[in-house]
């Protein structure tokens, strides 16, 4: 709305999907955690499936904007809209969620960190309607975390991260990790992975995979943050987010 | 032009409208419906001054569209005094001096409505972290803050 | 004109000094505030705006035919149409000839934003599909961005005809620097860059004006009104008589400067009117109001000293400033005259060197903003402390404190003429200190260090002046041209024919400040009323006296000294009607509890309606020389101007209802980060004596706001190119509710002697102390990086960039 309020976008014809409420549901099946496109915000903050299933997406949302955002603004919707500084994208892909596209063609399920294609691109085609996530559920004693830099309080994010973390036998044997704010689309961090994944928890780890995470990244700049001080707030807050994931999974550094 | 036909209940009383299907709904309320108590500060969903109540929620009447509120129950600030008589809300900020300008001050007393509604003996904290949403460029908060309290107040003994 | 007579102030008061709800609020409550936008007229027209996307360019062509063929557009106004419609604005700067200020950009365009079509249509959202459908053809100029840059020969111009881009500069001596500055043991200096931001209240200006071709007047309703005398200007470029124009105040949604004399909207509603005949509104949306407002605030640069000896006892300042107006220049300098009347702070300092440089460049002119460019000396000054002490190793307590001005030395003339007219600055210190929990902090500072946390606490006293004369106008100049000395306020009161009073007022409505109350409780101290009886309405400029507004937090006091001058007036008529009903003599009478009765005889008494009723309706009853009614206007002059001397080494007294403040805050600053977080924060205020203690308060509280969005938040980000980066509220960033925390307020009252029950002004203040004491803080909690902020915003961004290159 905001967009055309400056007509930045005059669509021709918008198709308001909020009377369809066949797409609103919170479901936990088939060890996913599937929510439909008219799900707003505000529900998963209320769902004890959420909660239960994904409380890293719970945590995240939590940042979004104000009250009267998350009554209207809907999950799947930020994720279509794709903002390289938003919550949901990151979180998602953090997740390693999946999201289903659908057209008269058929049906398709394309993988959180495969969805992004730029700044406020992704891959849904002119005729494609996303109407359903599904985040897979993460085994009991997972760890995570969301945290986010703004300037005021609840405003767009500087950067984020947000860490997902599982361990057994002292060791973590899976992880996740989305960032937000830091590249012109949200993004995973798979080097990161790579260092997380087998290693017992330290404080040298988790900088070793912020290391990783941060390598090779030039954070587009603009008037909230040049690429330089994005690369250090990024850099923090990737190693606090891994730092509370693993602690809240029982992990200790 | 082309027009689409809407039913929606406003402040309790019914309206059929044919309607532009690009006018928002807070321009709706105030040039249709002659409910100018609802502002316009930004038309962009940060300042909060378009707060409305939807069925009991609180959205921004800015980023909706008239079309949208197709069968929607809206309350809008002209709702809350009954005839001279004030909400305890209003009774509220009057005596705390929790407006200066009034310019945000019926979307505020729209979310406070909601925040009391939801939560009876909210905190100040609670409060402070409720109105986040809404920008007050006079006041600095703190007497807004005051006066939910003192609402919370009022209609604790009033029940 | 010498300084007015001393008041005692010993009189009890029944209204002035209580907290009463406020007489203004149930229609705003209820959601019936009646701004502007709220009030359409039968077939009123709306106006979109075409405006610039360059910073600089030369209008080539425009085409408006596709605009002016699309149903609904009823009219399209290119810059040069409009240039034969009017003539050009209103402008105090110094070459209104040569900057000239347009409705619209005739020839080039000078900042992104700047309006170049004006599109008047049957809905503002058809006005704005008329306005995407106008096509411009520029060519590209050289932006002209930095002042420093700009001021140098040869640079690109922004109004060629000025010939240069330095619209002013001036330097004054004020007392004998160089002697100040020999007898130094050591002098600090800094250079200081205050970058610009702006009011942006959440309702943006908005003007209706409806032409009627008939009568030949031209009726302009709008959320501003302000300096009534000087409308004759606008009426100028509207092209109407002086005695056509009425300009008609309507509430306004907050301003804080930004509808302070906005005369462009009213100028364009005004110009689109009498071309399509019918009422047209100008309402400006959140984008004009950041891009195309006029009133950004003030983006001075400061190469300063301060000179001092070596216990500390300061003796001198001595600074070159570098203030970039942007493309126009509205107000001249005046927010210099705002930076000299207490240019020194509370101190003793005895000289002052000011060197001023005004320039011209590519971004949206400067107006007002809450505190006028005064705030920026107070924070220049307090760093200026704030880096001596760290010289000396000296307690930033102790370096104040020994500094202030005694609370027996007033009233005190600083160096540049202007008086203070009362103060007593240690008590406001002291509370401050302990309302902020100081020493508390100072220990939990050291305990954050060991734990790698980094808290700091700040400190400043400043000034806050209030009500100011005109003579801030021209002092700037040996031959002014108009060296003006009338700044008034005015008001009328009726009591009605039952004894029910109505104060009319004659300047800007209402901004969010509390005129109503003010009014109501100002006039039921004179007249022992309920305060909620007094009914107050607000005249156009039309009908009305003239009228100065509430700039220069002078409101309060100046409509003090009115209704004192108007109630003196009726009492003495209604004096001599219960003189002649009580066939006594007028001496013998006295004012009690809404009446007048004889001396020692209580029961021989008229009360205020006794009087009122035979005033109105039965003139054969009255003495004969007396006219039927009972009400009086009173124009009240400002009480305390003296005129500069002839080389401006004095420049008179201007504005000389001093308040002060003390502001203790207390930060955390995340190093990886340099996120500022506020874990106290203390306010104390002295302006005098209060007329609503609690309106007052609240005052203090949002303007502490403002001053923490200006220090932390906000700025006017235009970038090499001139682009402007700020245009909506994703970027321009204003506090929330937990941007702001919570305020301890304390409040001191040292009476003015000059004016009406002490009062002074005291609605700027919080704004003009939070920035000093925000970055005193920072200071403090970084001191373990030595680092030291010198540019306003400290945005996270420059406090993580100065902890870097610490090596942090």
């Amino acid at each position: 709305m905001p967009l055309m309020h400056f007509r930045l976008a005059s669509p021709a014809s918008l198709i308001d999907i909020n009377g369809v409420d066949e797409l609103d549901y919170i479901e936990r099946k088939n060890g996913m955690l599937s929510i439909g496109a008219r799900t707003r915000q505000a529900q998963i903050l209320t769902s004890e499936a959420a909660a239960n299933a994904a409380p890293l997406l719970v945590e995240a949302i939590s940042y979004i904007g104000h009250a009267q955002i998350r009554n209207r603004g809907t999950v799947a919707g930020s994720a279509a809209h794709a903002d390289p500084a938003a919550e949901v994208p990151a979180a998602l892909i953090a997740l390693g969620a999946d999201l289903e596209c659908v057209s008269r063609a058929g049906t398709r399920a394309v993988a959180a960190a495969d969805f992004f294609t730029g700044p406020f691109q992704t891959v849904l085609s002119d005729d494609e309607l996303l109407t359903e996530i599904r985040v897979p559920a993460w085994p009991d004693g997972t760890g995570s975390a969301w945290m986010e830099l703004t300037r005021i309080y609840h405003g767009f994010p500087v950067v984020g991260a947000g860490a997902v973390v599982h361990m057994s036998d002292g060791t973590i044997d899976r992880a996740g990790l989305g960032l937000c704010g830091m590249a012109a689309t949200p993004i995973g961090a798979d080097a990161a992975i790579d260092v997380l994944v087998g290693s017992a928890p330290s404080a040298e780890l988790v900088e070793d995979a912020t290391s990783a995470a941060l390598a090779d990244l030039e954070p587009p700049a603009d008037v909230h943050g040049s690429t330089a001080y994005r690369t250090r707030a990024g850099r923090a807050y990737v190693r606090r987010t891994l730092t509370a994931a693993i602690t809240n999974a029982g992990g200790t550094l | 032009m082309n027009t689409v036909a809407i039913a929606l209940n406003v402040n309790g009383t019914s309206h059929h409208a044919e309607v532009d299907p690009r006018v928002s709904l807070v321009d709706f309320l105030r040039d249709e419906l002659g409910l100018t108590g609802t502002h316009i500060g930004c038309e962009q969903g940060v300042c909060g001054s378009c707060t409305v109540l939807i069925d009991g929620t609180s959205v921004l009447s800015c980023l909706m569209l008239a079309v949208q509120a197709q069968g929607a129950e809206i309350s809008t600030v002209e709702s809350l005094s009954n005839g001279e008589a004030m909400h305890p809300l209003q009774e509220a900020f009057w005596e705390k001096q929790g407006l200066q300008c009034g310019f945000c001050t019926p979307g505020i007393l729209m979310r406070a409505k909601e925040i009391l509604d939801a939560n009876p003996n909210p905190t100040a904290d609670e409060i402070r972290e409720g109105i986040a949403g809404n920008l007050c460029r006079c006041t600095g908060y703190q007497f807004i803050v005051e006066s939910v309290l003192d609402a919370a107040e009022r209609q604790t003994a009033n029940a | 004109m010498t300084a007015p007579a001393v008041r005692e102030h010993t009189k009890e008061t029944n209204w002035v000094g209580k907290s009463i709800r406020r007489i203004e609020d149930p229609k705003f409550l209820r959601g019936k505030g009646g701004y502007i936008a709220d009030r359409p007229l039968p077939g009123m027209l709306h106006v979109a705006m075409v405006k610039s996307p360059y910073a600089h360019a030369r209008i080539v062509s425009i085409d408006t035919s596709d605009a002016e063929a699309l149903p609904g557009v009823r009219a399209v106004i290119t810059g040069a149409r409009a240039a034969e419609l009017c003539d050009p604005l209103p402008d105090f700067g110094p070459d209104p000839a040569s900057h000239t200020w347009r409705v619209l950009a005739v020839d080039k365009v000078r900042y992104v934003g700047e309006g170049v079509v004006a599109v008047v249509a049957e809905s503002r959202y058809i006005a704005e599909d008329g306005a995407s459908l106008v096509s411009v053809d520029y060519e590209d100029l050289p932006t002209i961005n930095d002042p420093e840059e700009a001021s140098k020969e040869g640079s690109p111009l922004v109004h060629d005809p000025l010939g240069t881009n330095v619209a002013y500069e001036r330097k004054f001596q004020f007392g004998d620097v160089d002697a100040a500055f020999a007898e130094a043991d050591v002098v600090v200096e800094d250079r200081l860059h205050w970058r610009r931001s702006g009011s942006q209240p959440l309702e943006p200006v908005g003007a209706t004006a409806s032409f009627d071709s008939g009568t030949g007047q031209m009726t302009i309703w709008e959320n501003s009104l302000t300096f009534t005398s000087y409308l004759f200007m606008l009426a100028g470029t509207l092209k109407v008589p002086s005695n056509k124009l009425d300009v008609i105040p309507v509430p306004a949604g907050g301003s804080f400067g930004s509808k302070l004399w906005a005369v462009k909207p009213a100028a364009i509603a005004g110009m689109c009117s009498r071309v399509v005949g019918v009422p047209v509104q100008y309402m400006e949306d959140r984008h004009d109001a950041l891009t195309n407002n006029d009133h950004q605030g003030s983006d001075r640069i400061y190469y300063v000293e301060l000179a001092a000896k070596n216990d500390g006892t300061l003796l001198g300042l001595r600074l070159r400033t570098i203030e970039d107006y942007g493309a126009y220049i509205q107000f001249g300098v005046g927010h210099h005259g705002n930076a000299l009347a207490q240019v020194t702070g509370p101190y003793r300092i005895r000289a002052v060197e000011y060197e001023l440089q005004a320039v011209l460049t590519n971004k949206n002119q400067q107006g007002a903003y809450r505190g006028f460019g005064s705030e920026v000396n107070n924070w220049m000054l307090e760093r200026m402390v704030d880096l001596l002490a760290r010289e000396l190793s000296m307690d930033r307590r102790d370096i104040r404190r020994m500094n202030f001005i005694g609370p027996d030395q007033f009233p005190y003339f600083i160096p540049t003429g202007n008086v203070y007219d009362s103060g007593d600055y240690e008590p406001v210190l002291d509370t401050a200190l302990e309302l902020g929990r100081w020493d508390h902090w100072q220990a939990e500072k050291v305990k954050a260090r060991d734990d790698g946390r980094y808290i700091g606490v700040g400190l400043v006293s400043c000034q806050e002046r209030s009500v100011f004369s005109a003579t801030e106008f021209w002092f700037w100049f040996d031959e002014p041209g108009a060296p003006v000395t009338s700044m008034p306020e005015s008001v009328t009161l009726d009591i009605d024919a039952l004894g029910n009073i109505t104060a009319t007022l004659y300047s800007c409505a209402f901004w969010g400040n509390s005129p109503e109350t003010m009014t109501a409780q100002l006039v039921a101290e004179e007249f022992d009323v309920d305060p909620s009886s007094v009914n107050v309405v607000y005249a156009g400029s039309g009908q009305g006296l003239p009228a100065t507004g509430p700039g220069g937090s002078r409101f309060t006091v100046m409509i003090a000294g009115a209704i004192e001058g108007a109630s003196a007036k009726i009492k003495e008529k209604a004096f001599a009607i219960a003189a002649h009903l009580l066939e006594a003599d007028a001496g013998d009478l006295e004012w009690v509890d809404n009446g007048i009765q004889v001396k020692g005889s209580p029961d021989a008494r008229k009360t205020l309606g006794e009087v009122a009723i035979m005033a109105h309706l039965f003139k054969h009853s009255l003495p004969e020389e007396i006219e039927s009614g009972l009400e009086a206007s009173k124009v009240f002059d400002h009480p305390y101007t003296t005129m500069p001397s002839d080389d401006r080494s004095d420049l008179g007294v201007f504005y000389p209802f001093m308040g002060h403040a003390c502001h203790v805050c207390v930060v955390e600053v995340d190093p990886d980060t340099g996120s500022v977080e506020f874990l106290d924060y203390a306010a104390v205020h002295d302006c005098g004596t209060m007329v609503n203690p609690r309106s007052l308060e609240g005052h203090m509280i949002g303007g502490t706001a403002q001053g923490i969005g200006t220090t932390l938040h906000e700025e006017f980000v235009y970038d090499d190119d001139g682009n402007f980066q700020s245009g909506t509220f994703f970027n321009y960033l204003i506090p929330t509710s937990m941007d702001v925390p919570e305020i301890k307020c304390g409040h001191h009252e040292t009476a003015s002697p000059y004016t009406p029950y002490g009062i002074k002004g005291g609605g700027e203040g919080g704004r003009m102390m939070a920035p000093g004491a925000i970055f005193s803080a920072i200071d403090d909690a970084l001191e373990p990086f030595g680092i030291r902020m010198r540019v306003l915003p400290a945005t996270p961004e420059r406090i993580a960039a100065a902890i870097e290159e610490a090596g942090g």
